[in-house]
Formats: C-alpha cells, sequence, structure tokens
C-alpha cells in the first residue's frame, strides 16, 4: 500500500537528473492537421518561435496515445519521424510500454474528434477519463508528474473538481485552460494587480461548448487580478435573444464598456464587409441587426463584482475585454490577439507555459483558473437549460490569486 | 473651432486606401478604447477616378457635410475663389494608372500636390498637408514637394502605416542605440510594398546615435541573385532568422506541419521571385529589405542592437483585410496622428523619413531595372532627427 509518504519519497527518487532532458507523453483525443493536439503537441517535436528565436524544447516526445485515428490522422508519421511510439492504451504510453511510469510530463490534448454532445449541447471530451487514467498510474507507480490539460478540465464541474483534488494530493503540478490569457494583447496591457473593478465586459463569437469558453477565460485572467484575488462565484445567469438587448437597456452591463471592447475589434461584420467602412457598432444599432442569436452570460462573484460576456456570433469575430476600474475615469480595453491559421502562434505562447512548468515543476498560473472557468460554463448552460434561470453556484468558492507576473505574450 | 478638412484621391472603392482613410474621418474608429469621432470636419472630396466601385457618392449623401467636387481647386476652395480648409488629406494610392517600363505606377500624388499648393499660393495661406504612402514615383518631383513645404511652412506628413500600427511585441528601438545592421523581411511587389518594408526598417535605425545621416547606394539583388546573396552573407542570416521568428504568417514548409521553420532550401521552393534592397547609410549603417512573396505575409524587423549578439526583433502588425480582419486598423493610427497634425499645426514624425524611403524606393527599382547594379544615391544625403516620443500604436 503506497502512503503519501513514501509516494514523495518515490517521486523524489525517481526525479530525473537535471541533464537528461523532459520525456513528455501526449494523450490525444485525435492528431491531424490543425488539430490542437497537432498544433500544441507538434511544439516539442519541431520547436516553436519565442522571444524572437526559434526555440528547440529541451524535451523529447516519448510516446503518444491517440483515441481517435481520423481521415488525416498524423500520429503514425509523427512516430516515425521523432522516434517515438504510439501506444494503444493511456497507460502503457505513460510507461511507454514498461512496468512503470517513465515519462516527466504529460499533455492531455482532448480536442477535436468525434465526440457526443448532451443536452447542455457540451461536446463530452473525455479530459477527465483520460486524466483519471493517468493518475490511476501515478498512484500505482509511485511517482507523479506535471499535467497540462488543454482547454477546461471537464465539461462537469464535480469531475473538474476531482481532477484538481487528485493533482493536490499526488502534489504534481498542473496547468490548464485556453491560449487566450497568454496570447498577444493589442494593446499589450494586463489590469494592475489589485486594482479595484467596478464592472467587467468581455465579447467573443463562435458559439457554444468551445469558443464560449475561451472568452470566459479570457474575461477571468483579467478579473482575477481584482483587489482580494479571486473569491469565486456565487451566481450566473445565461440569456439569449432580445433578453440580451434588453438587459443592456436596464443597465445590468454598460453599453459604454460594451462601446470600449467593440473599439478593440478588428472583424466588425455587416456593413464593412459590405463596404470596409468603420463602425460604432452600439450607437448605430448594428450590432442588434448583426447578432441574430446574442448569448449574455452573466457573472456575480462572491466578492460583489459583475461581469458579462457577450457571445456576438455575426457581429464580430474576435475576443475584446473592457473594464472600469475605481478611480480611473478611462476603461482598460484590449483586444486577445488569436493570430492566423495555420501557424496558430498562439498555441505557441500556451506551449511555451507548458514548457515552463515541466522544467521548472510549477505552474505560472492557478489551475484553479480554468476550474472555476470550466465550473461558470457549466453552470451558465445550466442557466441556458432551465430557462435562463439566475442559478445560485455555492460549489463556485474557487478561491485563488492570480500570479504576480504577467503571463500574456510581451517578449 | 472644427478644422476643415479636404480630402484628394484618386479612388474610393472597398478598402483602397481612400476608403480607410477618409472613412476613419468620416464615421469615426476604434481608438483608445472607445468609438472615436475625430473632432474636424470633411467638408470636401475630390475623387480624379469613379469606376462601379465607387464609394464617394454614397459616402457623400451619408455625410451631406462633405461635398464632392470636380476639381482639386474646386475642392479646397469649397467652390469660392480662397482657400477654404484648415487641412488637406492626399490619397494618391488605388485606381487605374499607367506604368512605365520600370514598373512604377504613376500615381499623380505629386500632381495632386502640386494643384493644393497652386491654391495655397492663390490664396496667400497655407494648411497642414497628409500625402499616403511615398511622396512620388519621381524623386525629383517627391524632393520639390519636401522644398515646397519648407518654403511655404506648412506642416507635411506622409508615408506608410507600417512604423505607427501595433507591434508584437510591443517595443521601440531605443532612442540613441547603436545599431549594428538592421532588416525587414516582407512580402508584396516592386514599388508597393516595397515602400513599406524601407518605412518598417527607417522608423526603427532613424532613432540610431547620431540619427539619421542618409543613403549611400543602395543594390537590388532579384531571383538567383538573392540566392547567392544568402549564401554569401550580404545580409546576417541569423538576423533573417530573427525576423521569421516574429512572423505569425510563416508558409508551412512542409506538409502536414503548421508551423515550422524553413530551411533555405525550403525557402527556394516557397519564394519563386524574391527580392532584396541592401543599402548602406552614410554613417556605415547597412540595411536589408527582403520581399519573400510566398514564404510571409506579415512586416518583420530584426537588427543587431547596442553590441548585443542576440538579435533585437518585433513584428509590424499589419492584418490585411483577407478574412483575418475587415477593417485594417493599421490606417487608426496614421489617421489618429493626422487628426493631432491638423489640430496643432505640426507633424507628428519627421515627413524627412519618407522622403528618404520615396527615394530608397525608387533607387532600389533604379537598381533592378539597371539589371541589379549598385546604384550610388548621393542625392539621398538625408539628415534628419527622429521624434522623441514614440509614435507607434500602443494604447
Amino acid at each position: 500500500m503506497l502512503t503519501r509518504r513514501s509516494f514523495l519519497q518515490t517521486a523524489a527518487l525517481a526525479a530525473v537528473p537535471a541533464s537528461q532532458p523532459k520525456r513528455i507523453a501526449i494523450i490525444a483525443t485525435v492528431y491531424r492537421l490543425l488539430s490542437h493536439a497537432q498544433h500544441m503537441g507538434d511544439r516539442f517535436l519541431t520547436g516553436y518561435p519565442y522571444g524572437g528565436v526559434w526555440h528547440q524544447p529541451r524535451m523529447k516526445v516519448v510516446s503518444l496515445y491517440v483515441d481517435q485515428k481520423p481521415e488525416g490522422d498524423l500520429s503514425g508519421a509523427r512516430a516515425l519521424e521523432f522516434g517515438f511510439q504510439v501506444y494503444p492504451t493511456i497507460s502503457e504510453a505513460l510507461r511507454c510500454g514498461g512496468k512503470e511510469l517513465t515519462v516527466d510530463a504529460v499533455l492531455i490534448i482532448a480536442e477535436h474528434g468525434n465526440y457526443p454532445r448532451n443536452e447542455k449541447g457540451q461536446i463530452l471530451y473525455p479530459r477527465y477519463e483520460f486524466f483519471e487514467q493517468c493518475v490511476q498510474v501515478f498512484e500505482q507507480d509511485g511517482r507523479a508528474v506535471p499535467v497540462y490539460n488543454d482547454k477546461h478540465l471537464s465539461y462537469s464541474f464535480e469531475k473538474a473538481r476531482t481532477m484538481v483534488d487528485a493533482a493536490r494530493r499526488l502534489r504534481f503540478p498542473m496547468l490548464a485552460g485556453s491560449s487566450l490569457p497568454v496570447t498577444w494583447r493589442l494593446p499589450a496591457i494586463d489590469l494592475p494587480l489589485g486594482c479595484q473593478i467596478e464592472e467587467a465586459l468581455m465579447v467573443g463569437e463562435g458559439g457554444s461548448d468551445a469558443m464560449d469558453f475561451h472568452a470566459l477565460e479570457g474575461l477571468q485572467c483579467m478579473v482575477e487580478r481584482r483587489r482580494g484575488g479571486e473569491t469565486g462565484v456565487e451566481a450566473v445567469q445565461l440569456l439569449e435573444g432580445d433578453a440580451v438587448w434588453k438587459a443592456g437597456d436596464e443597465g445590468r452591463y454598460s453599453k459604454a464598456l460594451l462601446t470600449s471592447a467593440l473599439s478593440r475589434s478588428d472583424t466588425p461584420l455587416g456593413l464593412t464587409v459590405e463596404d470596409g467602412r468603420t463602425q460604432d457598432l452600439v450607437a448605430s444599432g448594428q450590432l442588434q441587426i448583426l447578432a441574430k442569436r446574442p448569448a449574455a452570460y452573466f457573472i456575480e462573484y462572491r466578492d460583489g463584482l459583475k461581469a458579462t460576456m457577450l457571445m456576438l456570433d455575426g457581429a464580430i469575430k474576435d475576443f475584446n475585454f473592457a473594464a472600469r476600474l475605481s478611480g480611473v475615469p478611462q476603461f482598460q480595453s484590449t483586444q486577445f490577439l488569436l493570430t492566423p491559421e495555420p501557424n496558430v502562434t498562439y498555441s505557441a505562447c500556451l506551449m511555451h507555459k507548458v514548457e515552463e512548468m515541466i522544467e521548472s515543476g510549477a505552474a505560472p498560473y492557478p489551475v484553479d483558473r480554468t476550474l472555476l472557468v470550466g465550473g461558470i460554463l457549466e453552470s451558465c448552460l445550466t442557466s441556458k437549460l432551465q430557462q435562463h434561470v439566475r442559478l445560485g453556484t455555492p460549489h463556485l468558492n474557487v478561491v485563488y490569486k492570480a500570479p504576480q507576473q504577467s503571463q500574456f505574450a510581451q517578449a | 473651432m472644427r478644422p476643415k478638412l479636404a480630402a484628394i484621391v484618386t479612388a474610393y472603392f472597398k478598402y483602397s486606401h481612400a476608403q480607410h482613410i477618409v472613412d476613419r474621418l468620416l464615421d469615426g474608429y476604434g481608438w483608445n478604447g472607445t468609438h472615436h469621432y475625430p473632432p474636424m470636419d470633411m467638408v470636401s472630396l475630390y475623387v480624379d477616378q469613379t469606376g462601379s466601385n465607387d464609394l464617394s457618392r454614397e459616402r457623400a449623401s451619408r455625410h451631406p457635410g462633405m461635398r464632392i467636387y470636380p476639381t482639386i481647386a474646386e475642392a479646397l476652395t469649397a467652390g469660392g475663389s480662397k482657400l477654404a480648409v484648415d487641412g488637406v488629406v492626399i490619397v494618391g494610392e488605388h485606381g487605374k494608372y499607367p506604368r512605365n517600363e520600370k514598373g512604377q505606377t504613376q500615381y499623380p500624388r505629386y500632381e495632386f500636390f502640386e494643384q493644393v499648393v497652386k491654391v495655397f499660393r492663390d490664396s496667400g495661406r497655407a494648411v497642414p498637408v497628409f500625402s499616403d504612402k511615398h511622396l512620388s514615383w519621381n524623386w525629383e518631383w517627391a524632393r520639390k514637394m519636401y522644398d515646397t513645404s519648407r518654403e511655404m511652412g506648412f506642416a507635411f506628413m506622409a508615408g506608410s502605416s507600417l512604423p505607427v500600427t501595433w507591434r508584437t511585441p510591443s517595443v521601440e528601438m531605443p532612442l540613441g542605440a547603436h545599431i549594428g545592421e538592421a532588416l525587414c523581411v516582407c512580402y508584396g511587389g516592386v514599388d508597393s510594398y516595397d515602400f513599406h518594408g524601407l518605412e518598417t526598417v527607417q522608423c526603427m535605425v532613424e532613432r540610431r546615435r547620431g540619427g539619421e545621416t542618409g543613403v549611400q547606394w543602395i543594390q537590388a539583388y532579384r531571383g538567383d541573385k538573392f540566392w547567392e546573396a544568402l549564401s554569401e552573407g550580404v545580409w546576417s542570416k541569423p538576423l533573417m532568422d530573427a525576423a521569421l521568428c516574429r512572423s505569425h504568417t510563416l508558409a508551412p514548409a512542409r506538409a502536414g506541419f503548421n508551423h515550422v521553420f524553413p530551411a533555405v532550401e525550403d525557402m527556394r521552393r516557397l519564394v519563386k521571385d524574391p527580392v532584396a534592397y541592401r543599402y548602406q547609410h552614410a554613417d556605415g549603417l547597412k540595411c536589408s529589405v527582403l520581399l519573400m512573396n510566398g514564404l510571409v505575409r506579415d512586416f518583420n524587423f530584426a537588427a543587431y542592437v547596442n553590441g548585443r549578439s542576440q538579435p533585437w526583433s518585433t513584428q509590424m502588425y499589419l492584418p490585411m483585410p483577407d478574412g483575418r480582419t475587415t477593417l485594417a486598423d493599421f490606417f487608426s493610427p496614421q489617421v489618429n496622428h493626422c487628426e493631432t497634425m491638423y489640430l496643432t499645426g505640426k507633424a507628428a514624425y519627421p515627413v524627412e523619413r519618407t522622403l528618404l524611403t520615396t527615394g530608397l524606393t525608387a533607387a532600389g527599382v533604379e537598381s533592378i531595372f539597371r539589371g541589379q547594379a549598385r546604384y550610388d544615391t548621393p542625392h539621398l544625403a538625408i539628415r534628419y532627427q527622429p521624434a522623441k516620443e514614440s509614435t507607434f500604436w500602443r494604447t
């Protein structure tokens, strides 16, 4: 029987000497061109641009597990070219076919692939299931290694909570989430740590349970920097359609703040697409015409902060944030720059953070952010399912502190 | 008093420069976190060519304060006898104009400018002028435009939006830096985007110790000569690599990969018609602009700064409306600097930069025309000091 003490001792003994490149296992749903697994996993194979040089991580991918091999699957070709194995199970990948854990880090990239949706519209990616299998190996082999989990931890907050608890229990660093928090920003600003936020608003697009998660994480990485740190969320509500505009008329979110966020957009649609003109979408009323199926995600934090995320499909095609701070007359606003395909350089920004965690053994920012955001998203989708009711979220008492250092791309 | 403006443009259609620039003055634009409406009025418009895709009439009907006039003089005098505006915007980009044997499109920027200054002279009053892109395809005319602005003492701004757009990362060349060598890897054609590449380099290197000293010679390398020059180390390969590492649009060198660093063989395969301009400043600084169509679709700068062996680099972020953006918002900081000029009567950055890059563009074309021979440029002994304040988009 493995006690916590013997577990930690084993962990210390099994640590790889610093001079050896760290060995990585990638656990993916699919590995085909422009899937997350490919553009993130490849960074460890072919390197990526960072800080003005082509940076080659001092790490080696030694094993890969892919859950599905659709047309265009690249897993076999990559394994052949870069000298690693594709294993039929997660445990074999983590043990490289042997008897015990032989990797120094695990990347779980369970985005893309063919998985069912539940009644809330959430895609049931098996992130929790993949993670559990990793944890099982960690526990059986008496050693745990850093884990990166792409995007939200799980569609279910309960499962996500179990994942974070396991990381805490087995004391391995864990990083998760979207690339939005770490990509370039236009302008390159962060909210001052410890600022007092009066109101925060995020705009995004691209549909539910994929892009709404990104938008919510963009919002969260900003508001978590407020005075007192993150306190958790008391209630959420998701409104759709005309109710979104009505909420704006009633002052539930500030239209000036919405104008501010939209002023950062490079992609107003409608008349801009028609003849190139610039648009003041809120003042002109075009926003309501263009965003035919708007959704508003209202978040009431436990310390009283209210934040809103608006999904404005049809009106814009990028992600922009605005906030009003106490005692600061001008709004703080920025665009989270999602750089174009195929390079999607934002994923290099994110993989650099993963590399940092693997090298240092500490996550550069708390996984609690992603835990909370996943929970906010799940509850918002529950609100949607339950006739857009305001839902108390006592379970979202996720308390954490933002990292001291800004984490977005600036180098 | 809100300044009154006249716009003198070649053509006004979707995504033409005139549309981007004049629309921002008419409809406002996102700036400093709000939708900014310029505190000035566009009252007159002259459009040289109006095809089936013309938008000027739609704009005039939506903005009745702006009238379209059949001549430049009438636009500037609002149909009267004397200058009736407080600022002029000249956009001589796009439209159908002849190309000469050197491949230069003969946009009538000089001709427009001459007609503008004629009104100034006749009225005994001159107002600030912005002229988009390089001053003229013809160096002598460009020089005359500059000299006229100085003789008559009006504020004059010109150039590309590259110097003033966002940068990733958001960094500025330290004022007074020692620069060992500088280059820009970009894309586009000769007598077109080469000018943007030259402005990208110039807005950085003008900040070096001693300021700008002018350029002594330029040499173009095209096709095979480009690859020979690369292998001979005419420009620094590590510097070129550093610039490529700033790109967000590096063409994948291999099928099945989204982002790999290209070997020289890959570059040769991807770039069918590479062009390099290599030129030397009077203080010895050597710079290069590398047009690598097929490899990148952005503007990336790298330089050796203050003796450090690792290159200093950034990207001038210029998203073209090709799906990434619908707006071409890099025009916003350019228009904002124009507004400042119309309000204060002072140019935000020296027009000498664009005088020099205009001369370099023409000299680069000349070098290509003369069989890629080195072309001496004693006429480009242009000395100036940069703006002390950074003027790129950061807020």
